[in-house]
């Protein structure tokens, strides 16, 4: 379709913004056959889940320093001067590095809306615990998190009294949801999930520290009922896609390469679209929005949808993005015969346990460690993302986290700090508004891990597309477009 | 089309509904396989085993692997001349076929090959066999019979390959283990030793991926078994592999307490593995001490599981019942004995702290007591019969389908309440 006649069409839908879950509801409104034009004012997919080279990154934050409202605030990039940052292209930073749970309803809809093929997915490896050196001479250790039987049964590092601990707590979330367990924790539904473990479980702090990470509540204070569907759901996604994992990333950048292939679906069931091209202005008129694009086109169409850039209630989150000059071997290794090697990593810092002079962290710190294996840095080099709630001493505190870290790791050779990216992100608005024409999905997720719930929303706006006619049943699920594509189409 | 015949390990066997279309693709299947069916029983009842109907077998084997007839048919055409003759009681490391029937030098094909290039074949009166000199006939014969090997050798190796798709999609059919074993065995009747060994080494190489894919495939351990005892035979110049063997059983735990296979071929492989390490009293008293240990961490976060259980009670058998079964270590003093007995007792009841629901444990309280009791010669005593009524108590609520055996129990030590 030429560029000069998107003036001349009624659109089905307008969708603003190439995010997650505007381009899911791209994907899911592929086969629809509804006129659509998608349009983002960046000249970059993914909006708050992009991946950015080098370059990217620091035009976002220069643009950032103009503008006063938004989600993302007080951004700066650091280069330390040390030699070894490779060309800006070479990288990919995400600015949501969200984990996949294998059992995610996400996977599904990808595997039934058969996209998964045009996404590489890498495996999730280790959860570490970051623990204080004891004494002056100690050294910071990392303790791996054991999630499996086999796991409990292999560590030194939890008593025998402990592991039987542990294991009665895995056997009771793995049958969580029926009658009996129910009894036990529906009374702690809305208070904090270590309340629990210590009053039904009477864990010590190190197990309820290995739970808490498992679920990677940013606050530590994830409720029971939200707390125990995420262990669960760790829990039975291990060994779901291959031995020895239980989530997935996307090589080259994460969410944004889910975003890139949602979108790249919707162009290929017809949609039509426009990177650098917002909305300066609308007209509402009783069944139709008129549209000016920055781009100068005027558009008609019968549905806008966007997505919800207002700040909302939650608390903020402080991120730090670390270009390392080290592989990071000993975080990446696979633990399991037959697994593959794992790209990602995940270390926790709880609170209290930063080695460096200053406050103790009062929330606990997760860090995200990236290989070269994500495709998000050269070989050699790591990407480490670092993250905490925001407060007035969170940029330290991540900076602490990161010597901490680093140090444990190797403390003869201490990996350096290429790069950093500094942000604060705002919580987004939670739910969905329909007014009209004009329909906002919620705010991006501050989330760690993939969050279910946030799929709803697309499926709903999805319905509101498609209307009454066609079968719920229908979402998300479509039959190859080639001949020859699936080795297992029942 | 082929059906996978018995358990699954719980992997679902999906049941379909068939569209009209489907169903008439179905019959069309049917047909092509009965069609070609027949065509090879054809060939077969006019013992006709041609390269023609092995390529036949091919087609028919890769849709229904469990057909044994024509697993069969296929042995046939490769003996009838896909593979060379075979004299009878020839083989690559016995003496060569000369005209003298009292030849018995034992020449390697090594020593052959290199003998007949530098060497001219010598005038036809030396008729001796042996290094010094070769006729033409015997020479003719050896390049012959290096040829025949190397078919041989490509067609046995085809073979092996034939089989391993159809074993990734069927790996319980017994028909293609069998098939391997029997190319197996023709490799070692027909190939030289070090080819023959690298051949099998590579075969349990295999064993040890389809262990990785199906941990609990008993026809993958049974082989595996047999694998070993192959490369450690003197058909194939071996030595005992009983070290990496247990290591390999220790590696399976790691990655599956459950894996009750592994845990068995563990307690068997112990005697021998004692005694090949020549280890003495005190060693021994480790080593055993080192298991109970082990599996004391297994039960610890697994007291659900049988294969554990059934693990522990082969070590407390090998304190108890000396004579019946071959102990670990023999020197244990009966006082020793008793101690890991008492030990044992109790830090399994220190389980039911936090397992008070795991029936495995109340039974193995109930026959460790006893145990203790036939070992030391004595009744039960009052405390002890206490904690066994307590116990049977305990299974009867647990285990109500199984309240004939605990009524036996009862009556059997006179414990009826």
């Amino acid at each position: 379709m030429a560029m000069g006649s998107i003036g001349d069409t009624l659109w089905d839908v307008v969708i603003c913004g190439t995010g997650l879950q505007q381009s899911l509801l791209a994907l899911s409104l592929s086969r629809s056959g509804k006129n659509i034009l998608h349009i983002d004012p960046n000249d970059y997919y993914g909006g708050a889940e992009a991946a950015f080279s080098l370059q990217e990154a620091e035009s976002w934050v220069d643009r950032l320093a103009t503008e006063d409202k938004g989600l993302f605030r007080s951004a700066s990039i650091t280069k330390p001067d040390v030699v070894g940052l490779s060309f800006p292209r070479a990288y990919s930073l995400a600015l949501a590095p969200q984990l996949i749970h294998a059992r995610s309803e996400l996977l599904s809809q990808l595997v039934s809306s058969r996209a998964y093929r045009q996404v590489e997915f890498l495996a999730v490896g280790s959860f570490y615990i970051f623990k204080a050196p004891i004494g002056p001479e100690q050294q910071p250790s990392l303790v791996r998190i054991p999630s499996t039987r086999e796991d409990v049964f292999s560590t030194t590092a939890i008593s025998a009294k402990a592991k039987r601990g542990l294991m009665k707590f895995l056997r009771f979330v793995l049958d969580y949801d029926s009658p009996e367990q129910r009894d036990a924790w529906k009374p702690f539904a809305d208070k904090p999930l270590v309340d629990f473990l210590q009053e039904h479980f009477k864990m010590d702090t190190e197990l309820k520290t290995y739970i808490i990470t498992l679920t990677l509540s940013l606050d530590g204070r994830i409720n029971t009922e939200d707390g125990l569907f995420v262990v669960h759901r760790h829990l039975t996604s291990m060994g779901h896609f291959g031995p020895g994992f239980a989530a997935l990333y996307p090589k080259w950048g994460g969410i944004s390469e889910i975003a890139q292939v949602a979108c790249r679906a919707g162009a290929v069931g017809g949609a039509v679209y426009m990177l650098g091209a917002g909305i300066k202005s609308m007209d509402t008129a009783t069944d139709e929005i008129e549209l000016e694009l920055t781009s100068g086109d005027k558009v008609k169409t019968k549905l806008l949808v966007r997505g919800d850039e207002s700040v909302g209630d939650e608390p903020s989150i402080s991120r730090l993005v670390a270009v390392v000059d080290s592989p990071l071997k000993i975080l990446f290794e696979s633990t399991v015969d037959g697994a593959p090697t794992p790209c990602v990593a995940v270390v926790a810092l709880p609170p209290g346990s930063l080695t460096t002079p200053g406050e103790a962290n009062t929330d606990p710190v997760y860090v995200f460690a990236h290989s070269s294996g994500t495709g998000e840095c050269p070989n050699g080099q790591s990407v480490l993302y670092l993250s905490t709630m925001a407060t007035s001493n969170s940029k330290e505190i991540l900076s602490r986290s990161l010597e901490s870290l680093l140090f444990a790791v190797d403390r003869d050779q201490v990996p350096q700090c290429l790069y950093q990216l500094y942000y604060e992100q705002a919580a987004g608005v939670k739910q969905s508004r329909h007014d009209g024409l004009i329909l906002d999905l919620p705010g991006p997720s501050l989330s760690l891990l993939m969050d279910d719930a946030s799929l709803n929303h697309v499926r709903e706006a999805w319905k509101k597309v498609v209307g009454d006619a066609v079968d719920d049943a229908e979402y998300m699920v479509f039959t190859a477009r080639e001949p020859v594509d699936d080795d297992y189409d029942e | 089309m082929a059906d996978q015949g018995g358990s699954n390990h719980g992997i679902a066997r999906t049941s379909r509904t068939r569209t009209e279309e489907q169903r008439q693709k179905d019959l069309e299947r049917i047909k092509d396989y009965r069609a070609l069916e027949d065509e090879v029983r054809h060939h077969a009842a006019k013992n006709d085993y041609s390269p023609d109907v092995f390529a036949l077998t091919s087609k028919l084997l890769r849709l229904n692997p469990e057909y044994y007839t024509v697993w069969n048919v296929r042995r046939r055409c490769l003996i009838s001349g896909l593979l060379s003759k075979l004299s009878p009681g020839s083989s690559p490391s016995k003496a060569l076929p000369t005209s003298s029937p009292t030849a018995t030098t034992t020449i390697s094909s090594a020593d052959f090959s290199s003998s007949l290039s530098t060497e001219t074949p010598p005038a036809p009166e030396f008729q001796t066999t042996g290094k010094s000199g070769t006729t033409a006939e015997e020479e003719d014969e050896e390049q012959t019979r290096q040829q025949d090997q190397q078919n041989d050798q490509q067609i046995l190796q085809k073979e092996l390959h034939f089989t391993i798709p159809l074993l990734l999609e069927s790996p319980k059919c017994y028909w293609i283990w069998s098939y391997r074993l029997w190319i197996l065995k023709q490799v070692i009747e027909r190939l030289p030793v070090p080819v023959a060994r690298n051949i099998w080494e590579e075969e349990l190489g295999l064993t040890s991926k389809m262990l990785l894919r199906d941990q609990r495939n008993f026809h993958a351990w049974g082989y595996r078994r047999h694998v070993v005892e192959q490369l450690e035979s003197p058909e194939l110049e071996g030595k005992s592999l009983v070290e990496s063997e247990f290591e390999f059983t220790t590696k399976k735990i790691s990655q599956n307490l459950s894996n009750f296979s592994a845990w068995h071929s563990r307690s068997k492989l112990i005697p021998r593995l004692l005694d090949e390490r020549n280890a003495n009293d005190e060693a021994r008293k480790a080593f055993f001490e080192e298991e109970l240990n082990k599996i004391g961490e297994a039960i610890n976060v697994g007291p659900d599981d049988q294969s554990l259980w059934y693990y522990h009670q082969f070590l407390m058998l090998n304190l108890v019942n000396s004579v019946e079964h071959p102990t670990i270590a023999p020197a244990f003093t009966q006082e020793e004995r008793v101690t890991y007995l008492r030990r044992e007792i109790e830090s399994i009841q220190e389980l039911l702290e936090d397992y008070d629901d795991a029936k495995l444990i109340y039974e193995a309280l109930f026959d460790y007591t006893l145990y203790l009791c036939q070992l030391q010669g004595r009744e039960p005593n009052e405390q002890e019969e206490k904690d066994l009524k307590g116990w049977l108590g305990n299974l009867k609520k647990l285990d109500p389908m199984r309240s004939g055996r605990w009524a036996d129990l009862e009556r059997d030590f006179g414990l009826k309440e």
